[in-house]
């Protein structure tokens, strides 16, 4: 563990050193140590190590070390911040006029080096203060842009989903290290032995928890948030590890249980069908483009949570195929979101530098003016549709078997039913995303521009921001072609011992994919040079436009007409707003429409208990008079109450 | 050998046949003597011959869909029973693969007709969009169903009713699971009702909107794409109905027949009714969707049932 806390060490001995630079070398500065870190980080995580121990009076035994699964995660979040430190070079160069930098690069390492630790240490306690350091550093980093008033608010409703989180994550674990006596992760297991009528209440508080964390329906709603009012290399961190974290709980306290209940299994699967359908549905329908993008997580992070399920699936029917399939599926999804989310964050990045603005239906164009930009947004789209020969495939094909697979097993009518129902979800989340995708490249990157900010876009971003694209792009194919070694860095035992069998069979079926992938890109390669021949010589025109040829581009479609015939089917369980000003008198002036869909579970759930709530504290107004006293008394009233109660217990 | 030469050149040239018999049977209806059931095949050939003009506006990604396209078809059809590759049939889960290698090319068919800038190709590739996110799940359902009551993990579930279920069933979740795909043939494929591949005004065209602006080679390409997609999922009705027991020549020549039958099939409807109005084209598609649903619901209560 030496080369593990050297790396978190340098990194925070990092972020602190850059006060001591000029500004504009804060971010090279910062790019330099989160480089350094990440290698060593990630050495540590492939060779293996010994746990670091030491007691602490009160909490006991606390390990720091890093088991399959932890080590997984470690290399994810090395990688991403590394990329998004090197990204962050270009980006801030023109957001950073005249703001705290130096503030924003400690809380960047101070964000990276507590992610680490929350997948490393190994008790309850300490995972809770490392969880709250990652909390807290990730809102300092999302309210950069603090003088406006929308970051501002969507920091503060950030922080309170957090807390909110928190307080279920403490209580899983305060039940889990009552029934034990130890707040060490390692005696959680044989809490469930003794007591497995625990298993529902625990399970689902830190479902909850982590969940809220990780964007589960329908505590999703600070993610469309939070994500456009970030700056986007945070946006990227945030969205490609940062929820990861609060999969990594669930899956960790998944590991304590070993036995899952079928209650938990239909619950994990039902909520997340429920939240990848409905974060691609309000993906679809977004105009800022790092709104949909943070809608895209939504439904990325239900189907992580699909595969969940179906880990727990297999357990129910100890079907060893069917587990190794969901965990290969679950743990390679997790990656490739990172790979795809981090390239789609920094290509919006890219955008919102280059034109100054994240409306969607402003942009267009951009393909000629950012080539390089163009190129790997592609891949991150194509990869993001799950198509082949990119990484996205391989793990919504391994989901899919898992899925095929337990469908062979002696189901019941109501677990085959919903399987079914599941797989449907998934080609429609499929099919959706196909549609979100082909939706933000088209309108931003092809046709003509559509405003005056595209227009303005004169050249492609700096090297720096280009780098990281690039090789995240290159990342998308290579973990693709690499996928059937993924037993090497995945924790594939970590539901189910002996299969060695599975991940075998699991292997070579990827094998023979990654084959078939293959080919068929060379078959793309051949067909584009017999093209190549048969063409000749090409000509240029004008588009084609019922014969005139003197078009403008507000003749192309927009993004709102792009999806209108799939959001006009949806209608009923969209919340529009809009904003109208219609044309008046006999030389109307100023008109405009604007319509927006809002979050309808946010408008008729969240909003309705925020109001009932305000109701009830208004009550309690009177006591915060503004006298001193008063305040002691209540404090002192507050300590009798705890002494008699602790003296009644 | 000589087999997989025939399933090969079937796969490459039958979808120009079908096609022709098309028109033929249209041309039979309307009391004309019609082209020769070879024309899509000269006209393919005059297309590569002609010179393709691009449109100023467009990036390499308009140069690039049509190969892309194509391949993408191409390639799935090696994956169907009948005319595909036996390895490649008989892996695990290649249906996945399948639907995911078409769905590439439905990709690069959407930002190609969005990179021209033009509002009609929008327009058709926003419809073509709408109207695949909801066929999918459905033919999902049908193969998964299929996949449950045969117990095979593959496209050979289409063939195989190897389940001891009573003949009756077999046969209801046949018929629904030809209809079902049919309507699927005529959505994906863009044939009437829900598209008229011979109209004349681009706002009532989806598939054909789509490729406006494509010219030559291109739209040669593309034009074969859609008919070998067309063949692809006629093949999945001919799977289900030929039995995977008889001999290979026979079925192939049961194959042939069952393609022109659906092609004459497509023909009459195309000469029988009128394109149905955009807003009743998603009723169509769901009609798919709930024969779905109900072929699911049925092995459901068969398999599990009491």
């Amino acid at each position: 563990m030496e080369i593990f806390f050297t790396g978190i060490a340098l990194l925070v001995i990092g972020g602190l050193l850059t006060c001591l630079f000029k500004e504009t070398i804060k971010f090279k500065i910062l790019a330099l140590f989160s480089c350094i870190a990440s290698i060593l980080l990630i050495i540590s995580a492939i060779l293996p190590s010994k746990p670091f121990y030491f007691q602490n009076p009160i909490f006991g035994n606390v390990g720091v070390y890093n088991d399959s699964l932890s080590s997984f995660f470690i290399i994810i979040i090395s990688i991403i911040t590394m990329l998004s430190s090197i990204y962050s070079n270009g980006y801030m160069e023109y957001l950073a006029k005249n703001k705290k930098i130096t503030a924003h690069c400690f809380f960047y390492t101070l964000l990276t080096a507590a992610m680490l630790m929350v997948v490393t240490v190994q008790n309850a306690f300490f995972f809770l203060i490392m969880w709250e350091i990652m909390s807290l550093s990730s809102f300092f980093l999302v309210i950069f842009e603090d003088d406006k008033k929308e970051v501002l608010s969507a920091g503060i409703k950030y922080l309170i989903y957090m807390h909110i989180s928190v307080v279920f994550i403490i209580s899983a674990f305060v039940l889990m290290s009552i029934k034990s006596g130890s707040y060490d992760f390692s005696t959680f297991k044989s809490v469930f032995v003794s007591h497995p009528y625990l298993k529902d209440i625990i399970f689902i508080l830190s479902f909850v928890g982590f969940g809220i964390k990780a964007g589960f329906f329908p505590m999703h709603n600070w993610l469309p948030e939070a994500h456009p009012a970030a700056p986007s290399h945070v946006s990227a961190v945030m969205s490609a590890v940062m929820i990861k974290t609060g999969i990594y709980g669930i899956l960790k306290v998944l590991t304590f249980i070993d036995m899952p209940t079928p209650f938990i299994t239909y619950t994990v699967l039902f909520i997340s069908v429920l939240t990848a359908v409905y974060g691609i549905i309000y993906a679809i329908t977004q105009k800022d483009i790092k709104k949909l993008l943070a809608y895209s997580s939504v439904e990325n992070i239900g189907i992580i949570g699909l595969a969940i399920s179906l880990i727990m699936f297999g357990k129910l029917y100890h079907s060893n195929l069917v587990i190794t399939l969901a965990t290969f599926g679950c743990f390679m999804h997790i990656l490739n979101h990172s790979v795809f989310k981090c390239l789609l964050f920094m290509g919006v990045g890219s955008i919102y530098r280059q034109t100054h603005t994240k409306n969607i239906e402003q942009l267009g164009g951009l393909i000629k003016k950012m080539p390089y930009t163009a190129v790997f947004f592609l891949f991150a789209g194509v990869a993001i549709c799950a198509f082949p020969p990119l990484n996205g495939f391989i793990s919504e094909f391994l989901i899919y078997g898992s899925m095929f697979s337990v469908l062979k097993l002696p189901l019941t009518s109501l677990s085959f039913i919903s399987i079914v129902l599941a797989i449907a979800s998934l080609a429609l989340v499929g099919t959706l995303v196909i549609l979100a995708m082909t939706k933000i490249y088209s309108v931003a990157f092809l046709g003509n521009p559509r405003s005056d900010y595209s227009k303005n876009a004169e050249k492609d971003v700096p090297k720096s921001m280009l780098i990281p694209m690039g090789i995240l792009a290159i990342l998308t194919f290579v973990i693709s072609i690499l996928s059937p070694f993924g037993e090497y860095i995945i924790p594939l035992n970590l539901y189910a011992d002996y299969n060695q069998d599975a991940i075998f069979r699991v292997s070579v079926i990827l094998l023979i994919i990654t084959m078939i992938v293959s080919s068929f890109l060379i078959f793309i390669i051949i067909m584009c040079l017999i093209k190549r021949i048969v063409i000749g010589k090409s000509k240029q025109y004008k588009t084609w436009g019922c014969g005139y040829n003197k078009s403008n581009s507000s003749i192309q479609y927009t993004a709102s007409s792009y999806v209108y015939p799939f959001s006009s089917i949806l209608t009923p369980i969209f919340k529009k707003v809009y904003e109208v000003k219609k044309p008046k008198g006999i030389f109307p002036q100023n008109a405009y429409y604007n319509s927006e869909i809002q979050d309808v579970e946010e408008a008729y759930l969240i909003n309705p208990i925020i109001k009932y709530d305000e109701k009830i504290l208004t009550k309690f107004e009177r006591l915060q008079d503004g006298n001193i006293q008063h305040y002691i008394l209540y404090g002192l009233i507050f300590l009798i109450l705890m002494l008699i109660g602790a003296a009644i217990c | 050998m000589i087999i997989k030469i025939v399933k090969m050149l079937l796969l490459l040239l039958m979808p120009f046949i079908m096609l022709g018999i098309i028109k033929k049977t249209k041309a039979f209806w309307s009391g004309r003597k019609g082209i020769s059931i070879f024309q899509p095949i000269y006209d393919f050939s005059k297309l590569l011959k002609k010179e393709p003009v691009y449109s100023e506006t467009t990036s390499f990604i308009f140069k690039l869909a049509p190969s892309i396209i194509l391949t993408s078809a191409i390639f799935s059809g090696f994956f169907v029973p009948i005319i595909g590759i036996e390895f490649l049939i008989n892996i695990d889960f290649s249906f996945v693969i399948f639907a995911y290698i078409l769905g590439i090319g439905k990709f690069f068919a959407l930002l190609s007709a969005m990179d021209t800038g033009s509002s009609f190709e929008g327009m058709g590739a926003s419809r073509e969009a709408c109207f695949t996110t909801l066929v999918e799940p459905g033919f999902f359902i049908i193969t998964a169903s299929l996949c449950a009551m045969n117990h095979i993990n593959t496209f050979e579930s289409f063939r195989q009713f190897v389940t001891d279920l009573p003949l009756i069933t077999k046969i209801c979740v046949i018929v629904l699971a030809i209809t079902a795909l049919f309507i699927m043939i005529l959505i994906e494929c863009s044939r009437i009702p829900t598209d008229d591949p011979a109209t004349h005004l681009e706002l009532t065209m989806i598939h054909e909107v789509m490729i406006l602006d494509n010219s030559g080679c291109d739209l040669a390409f593309i034009m074969w794409a859609s008919g070998i997609k067309m063949l692809i999922i006629s093949t999945l009705i001919a799977s289900l109905i030929i039995p995977a027991v008889i001999p290979q020549y026979l079925t192939i020549l049961l194959y042939i027949l069952i393609l022109i039958i659906i092609s004459v099939i497509i023909g009459t409807i195309e000469s029988g009714m009128a394109r149905l109005r955009m807003s009743h084209v998603y009723e169509f598609v769901f009609v798919m969707v709930a024969i779905a649903l109900i072929i699911l619901a049925l092995v459901t209560m068969k398999v599990f049932g009491t």
